[in-house]
């Protein structure tokens, strides 16, 4: 017997996940494993019951698709469902096979099923896996407002305005909060990229600072700096970052 | 433009009692200072100043010709020491004339007036100078005034396009997102799907056909919202639930159009949709203080982020409540204890 691919459908509208699983009855090698409403469940049943192919709406309660995905490990094979056509290059960075654009044909819809199947028999037969189809460089600047995180398996939403400071951890970026840390897979770069530049400056190689956190710029040494944040911390301020704060503050 | 002292004749009798009061100072201060016996300073003074009264409407024509917007201020000053050494001798040549004919060419007249001539020339630059002047300020302030009044209408002429402009638009991700429903439903409950389809094309309706309409009805706006909420309720199912309190009388009374349904799909937008908790929307429509009070109230998440377009929708509706009827007063958000608030205050014609 052919092994069934495991689907799992994540979308907060009852009749939206009808649909697709409607459509998808018309093939007999794909077993739906789950449902669910929002992105949390979303992240448990991933992990549970690790999927092949995983259709995904990006507007959803508690934390978006692409959310999702940033706190997944190995991610599925991932097929956007959406009213939004404005993602769908954002959507294609993160690997997505298919960005349906609600409401969708069936033919469309098949089409894109069995994209996702030839994709999964390739993988299986240890071919590459997908390479990043593009890598746009986001030229539409959009700032972050909050960021995801995972602890464990709880996943904490936090506003960005919440962040004190980042720093650089070899692959991963270490934010810190008020309240924490937490480690993120992501680049100082991307973060330099995405967090206003109203808000953030990046300092040094290894740091980025909230400008509402800086308490005052110390003088260690000739050409030597340090900020002083509100609470008391110490970071390590570049000549470069020097020369941007005193741009900044003029 | 018309010379400023002629006008109306308000302006030229301003005039002319300013030129008397000049003519009155003069012939006291010389009769004080000089021998002269009082006839001549008295007759030297009428002619004199009313020449350069005379001499003073006709600087009209150098300032009209000599604008400070296109000319250079080299050839400004030139020209108007220029003219006004011109002037003052032209001035000095006719009072002389003048005098020296009613006088009978008397001698001591002669050197009277040429003992006083370098004053005299002085008097007659001076004045010159100063009536010059007054006209540069009367040409700036009458273009201060009517740039004023030009940006004046501009701004009216904004107000009515920002209003225009700030009128209802139809999400469009509620239309893909309404017509997917519709396609799920159309396999599962036709009823259901020809119902829902039904709802949309009114709901869509009353949106256009407003479009060109200010004000409408409390109760057709009233309507409108429970369409819209019913096409949001077939997509959410049991998520949330509308519940309203309309004083009856107030049915009739005229708002602003499709300024009711915002609100809601406000609520919609970062309460249900960013939660898994069950929402309750409320409207209430009551009489206070001869204004129509609406209040929309529904409970979120308060842990949950909004992503983005906090309050841009909010900022819309107050900002065409303070256009329509030019008052800032009449817009107020509460959030607090996992409620959100917005109440409209509407002025009852």
């Amino acid at each position: 017997m052919v092994k069934k691919s495991k689907v799992l459908i994540v979308d907060d509208e009852e009749l939206a996940r009808t649909i697709i699983r409607k459509y998808l009855a018309d093939f007999d090698t794909i077993e739906i494993v789950g449902e669910c409403g929002n992105g949390f469940e979303g992240i448990k049943m991933i992990n549970e019951n690790k999927p092949d192919i995983v259709f995904l709406d990006i507007q959803m309660p508690k934390i978006s698709g692409f959310e999702m995905l940033e706190l997944i490990e190995n991610p599925p094979i991932i097929i956007f469902t959406t009213a939004y056509d404005k993602y769908a290059l954002k959507a294609f960075e993160v690997n997505a096979v298919d960005y349906l654009l609600k409401p969708f044909s069936h033919e469309r819809f098949s089409e894109s099923v069995n994209k996702a199947i030839t994709l999964l028999k390739n993988k299986a037969a240890g071919s590459k896996p997908v390479e990043k189809l593009v890598n746009y460089n986001s030229s539409q600047k959009e700032y972050l407002e909050r960021v995801v995180v995972k602890d464990g398996t709880k996943v904490f939403v936090i506003p960005c305005n919440k962040i004190k400071y980042i720093e650089a951890q070899d692959d991963y970026v270490m934010i810190y909060f008020a309240s924490g840390k937490f480690l993120k897979q992501k680049t100082m770069k991307f973060f330099e990229e995405h967090l206003s530049e109203k808000e953030f400056i990046r300092v040094h190689r290894s740091y980025i600072v909230a400008l509402s956190q800086i308490n005052k710029i110390e003088q260690i040494q000739k050409d030597s700096y340090q900020i002083i944040l509100k609470d008391g911390e110490k970071i390590p301020v570049s000549k470069t970052g020097y020369s941007k704060l005193k741009k900044l503050l003029k | 433009m018309e010379n400023p002292i002629l006008e109306n004749v308000k302006n030229l009798y301003v005039y002319i009692l300013f030129w008397i009061f000049i003519t009155i100072i003069y012939i006291i201060l010389l009769h004080w200072e000089s021998q002269v016996d009082l006839g001549t300073v008295l007759l030297d003074g009428v002619v004199s100043f009313s020449l350069l009264g005379g001499l003073g409407l006709s600087a009209w024509y150098s300032v009209k010709y000599l604008q400070l917007d296109n000319s250079r201020a080299f050839k400004l000053i030139f020209s108007h020491v220029l003219s006004g050494l011109i002037a003052a001798a032209v001035w000095l040549f006719l009072s002389y004339s003048v005098l020296l004919f009613v006088l009978g060419g008397e001698t001591s007249f002669k050197s009277f007036f040429s003992n006083t001539l370098p004053w005299r020339f002085l008097i007659g630059l001076l004045f010159y100078f100063m009536i010059t002047l007054f006209y540069y300020i009367f040409i700036i302030s009458k273009n201060l005034q009517e740039k004023n009044l030009k940006e004046k209408e501009l701004r009216n002429l904004v107000t009515e396009a920002e209003l225009r402009s700030l009128k209802f638009q139809i999400n469009p991700h509620f239309i893909f997102n309404s017509l997917n429903s519709i396609s799920a439903l159309t396999d599962i409950n036709r009823e259901r799907s020809k119902t829902m389809v039904q709802k949309l094309a009114d709901f869509l309706r009353y949106s256009l056909q407003n479009s060109n309409r200010d004000k409408n009805s409390l109760d057709e706006e009233i309507k409108a919202v429970e369409l819209y909420l019913g096409i949001e309720k077939t997509r959410f199912g049991d998520k949330f639930e509308f519940a309203k309190e309309v004083d009856e009388t107030m049915l009739n009374e005229l708002i602003p159009t499709m300024i009711l349904q915002p609100l809601f799909e406000n609520a919609i937008k970062h309460a249900v949709y960013e939660t898994t908790d069950k929402i309750f929307i409320k409207l209430k429509c009551k009489e206070e203080n001869e204004m129509l009070k609406i209040i929309v109230e529904n409970n979120f998440d308060c842990e949950s982020i909004s992503k983005k377009g906090t309050g841009l929708g909010l900022k819309i509706i107050e900002n065409r409540l303070s256009l329509f009827y030019n008052r800032n007063d009449l817009f107020k958000v509460e959030k607090n204890d996992g409620l959100f608030r917005v109440t409209m205050l509407i002025p009852i014609n």
